[in-house]
């Protein structure tokens, strides 16, 4: 309850809480039965609210079906490939795949007198609108620690629903080659690295190099995760791990679209999360993404896949009550420990306590997201995430950084603070091109971040002088890399040494004396 | 005294919290004390109601015959009501990590209440005062997406 002044001195300054429903505790739909829950201060009974949530799933699902919008307003559905749910356990996934399942995949559809199929051939059960559906789950037990592995109590929870496939995957297969290989056909076994300075995380300069150990992929991930310098820039790398791994078997699949489980209230965390992580640029691909073929280097097979979120407009409230009244059984999901989910975490709380006082919010935060059009336009893809790249990075963190400092000993142990002892050749280092003009920003501040509290991620088990680099990270082409003026010039970037700097303004330095 | 069967169920994982049983079937007094006090539990039977020691307020000989509005005043009673259970659960019930069913005198955010498959945002939440076979649910929703 909110309050205007001081309560302990004058009652009435207390507010009154608000009612939780606008009008009587009748169904506002059939206006015949008492209401069984309370939707955004709307009332609902249990007949109408089943069917509620059936159709906010399907609006925000089958405009998206069809490759083509065609210009009927009610084509035929018809996808150009399969179908990949992702599926973590949680009350969201479950909720979808249940829906999912019941809307598409559920059996011969019933017929009328005539032997017609019931509801006309455009209803979802009397077509095939998908050739199959794969449910994808990617165990996080490597990363999480005391966690144990849920990929079989997941299996057993797919048993209800029969005719659809079971992809697990790990969360370490990022690192693992032969999955690498798999995906891409390409034998080339080659991983890159960061490397690191002398506290353990990674440089400013960000700079790429091969690597010569040959960690297990478990352990591979551990490195790289224990490199990481706050808690939310794990909790980033995870959910990017996650996001790229099904994206990748979803093309491999040949599948046309990647639906996820995410509800308004998980939604609005994620755009509220992103935007404090730097990630303001890609906010409308946490509402739908298109990912076109030939975006992911190596990965010739499949066509493009779009990645759809058909619960955003239901919130976790109703996907609670329609979970219960359904008896849709959540096997739930693993929850990243406080000292590991930093930013998301907090902003989930947030989020959570908000909606119970003042539920239309959490729409609110959806709805104006969804207005939003970011600055400037899209020079690439980021090399980690695949997100959109913004143009002028490089030259905007130069213009916010502090380049020089007055006391010569800082600078001088800023300085000193490069690796003792690198496992790389000199001459390979050179040949790579730093990462961080080839990062998104939320990545440059995953990596590079400084928290002031000392990380109490589980300790790193194998201490290395460079950070594993997932699998799909490679040097773009070099024509690709450039870019390339309105007036058709093109320009080449290259690191400078700082000798070559000084040489080149020489005529302008004061003497020393 | 007569007292009132509730069964109480756990969703969403929160049977977790409480020995990993969906369900529970409670009795409790029909009028319990105003401020949510649980007596210490005796070793034989933590689900039925305890007797008020001498140091909690005496509970009416006769309950239902007395001037209902005047009798609780004096002893500061009220009837059962989802509030109390809720203190209850967490007292006798709960075997770990309070904090992610309570938050102070109501649930946590993101845990749902039905009363007889009824929203209790209908039913007065926690004032709803409990009748005998009543059924009362709760649900996590925080497993996320």
């Amino acid at each position: 309850m909110a309050s205007c002044g001081n309560p302990i001195a004058d009652d009435s300054a207390l507010m009154l809480s608000r009612p939780r429903f606008d009008k009587g505790k009748h169904c506002v739909k059939c206006k015949l039965n008492l209401g069984n829950i309370v939707i955004r201060h709307a009332v609902y009974c249990r007949d109408c609210f089943t069917p509620l949530v059936i159709v906010k799933f399907r609006r925000a699902l089958e405009p998206h079906v069809n490759a083509n919008a065609g210009t009927s307003k009610r084509p035929k559905l018809k996808a150009s490939g399969s179908l990949v749910l992702g599926f973590s356990g949680g009350l969201g996934s479950a909720v979808l795949l249940d829906l999912v399942y019941k809307s598409y995949f559920a059996g011969r559809p019933p017929t009328d007198e005539n032997g017609d199929p019931r509801g006309g051939i455009n209803h979802p059960r009397n077509v095939s609108v998908w050739t199959s559906c794969a449910v994808c789950y990617v165990e996080v037990s490597s990363a999480i620690p005391e966690a144990h592995e849920r990929t079989e109590e997941m299996r057993s929870a797919l048993a209800s629903y029969p005719n659809l496939k079971f992809i697990p995957l790990r969360l370490e297969d990022a690192f693992d080659e032969s999955w690498w290989c798999r995906m891409t056909g390409n034998p080339d076994m080659s991983q890159l690295t960061l490397e690191l300075g002398k506290d353990g995380l990674p440089t400013e300069g960000l700079n790429l190099a091969h690597s010569s150990n040959t960690l297990s992929p478990k352990d591979a991930l551990r490195a790289f995760l224990t490199a990481l310098p706050t808690p939310t820039a794990v909790s980033r790398a995870i959910q990017v791990l996650i996001r790229l791994l099904m994206f990748f078997t979803a093309q491999f699949h040949g599948a046309s679209h990647l639906v996820l489980g995410s509800s308004l209230t998980t939604l609005a965390v994620s755009l509220v999360s992103c935007v404090a992580q730097g990630g303001g640029h890609a906010i409308r691909e946490e509402f739908q993404e298109e990912w076109p073929p030939g975006l992911s280097p190596g990965v010739e097979r499949g066509g493009s896949v779009r990645v759809v979120r058909p619960l955003r407009d239901v919130t976790m409230k109703e996907c609670a009550a329609f979970a219960w009244w359904n008896g849709i059984r959540v096997p739930g999901r693993p929850r990243l420990t406080r000292v590991i989910t930093g930013i998301p975490g907090l902003t989930k709380d947030f989020v959570v306590r908000l909606e119970k006082d003042y539920p239309s919010t959490v729409s609110t935060i959806a709805r104006t997201c969804a207005k939003l059009e970011p600055k400037g336009t899209s020079v690439g893809e980021c090399w980690f995430c695949y997100s959109h790249l913004q143009g002028g990075l490089a030259d905007w963190k130069a213009r916010i950084s502090i380049r020089s400092h007055p006391n010569l000993k800082v600078v001088e142990r800023l300085a000193s603070s490069s690796p003792a002892d690198s496992s790389v050749h000199p001459d390979q280092t050179s040949r790579l091109p730093p990462l961080d003009t080839h990062l998104c920003y939320s990545c440059i501040t995953m990596f590079t971040s400084r928290s002031s509290r000392k990380s109490s991620f589980a300790p790193p088990l194998i201490h290395h002088q460079d950070m594993p680099l997932p699998r799909w990270v490679k040097p773009q082409d070099a024509e690709e890399a450039i870019p390339v003026s309105k007036n058709g010039e093109l320009w080449v970037r290259s690191r400078q040494s700082e000798k070559e700097c000084r040489e080149s303004i020489a005529d302008f330095l004061l003497p020393d004396n | 005294m007569s007292t009132i069967t509730v069964k109480v169920e756990f969703g969403g994982g929160l049977e977790l919290l409480f020995g990993n049983k969906r369900v529970h079937s409670i009795s409790l007094p029909s009028f319990v004390p105003a401020d949510n006090t649980i007596a210490p539990s005796s070793p034989q039977n933590s689900e039925t109601p305890q007797l008020a020691k001498s140091d909690d307020p005496p509970l009416p000989a006769n309950g239902p015959n007395q001037d209902p509005v005047k009798g609780l005043e004096e002893t500061k009673e009220k009837r059962l009501d989802v509030q109390y259970l809720m203190h209850y659960l967490r007292s006798r019930l709960l075997t770990e990590r309070p904090e992610l069913f309570m938050d102070g005198d109501t649930v946590r955010p993101g845990v749902l209440v039905l009363i007889n498959d009824t929203d209790w945002e209908l039913e007065g939440e926690g004032t709803y005062e409990i009748s005998d076979g009543d059924d009362i649910v709760f649900i996590s929703t925080l497993h996320g997406g």
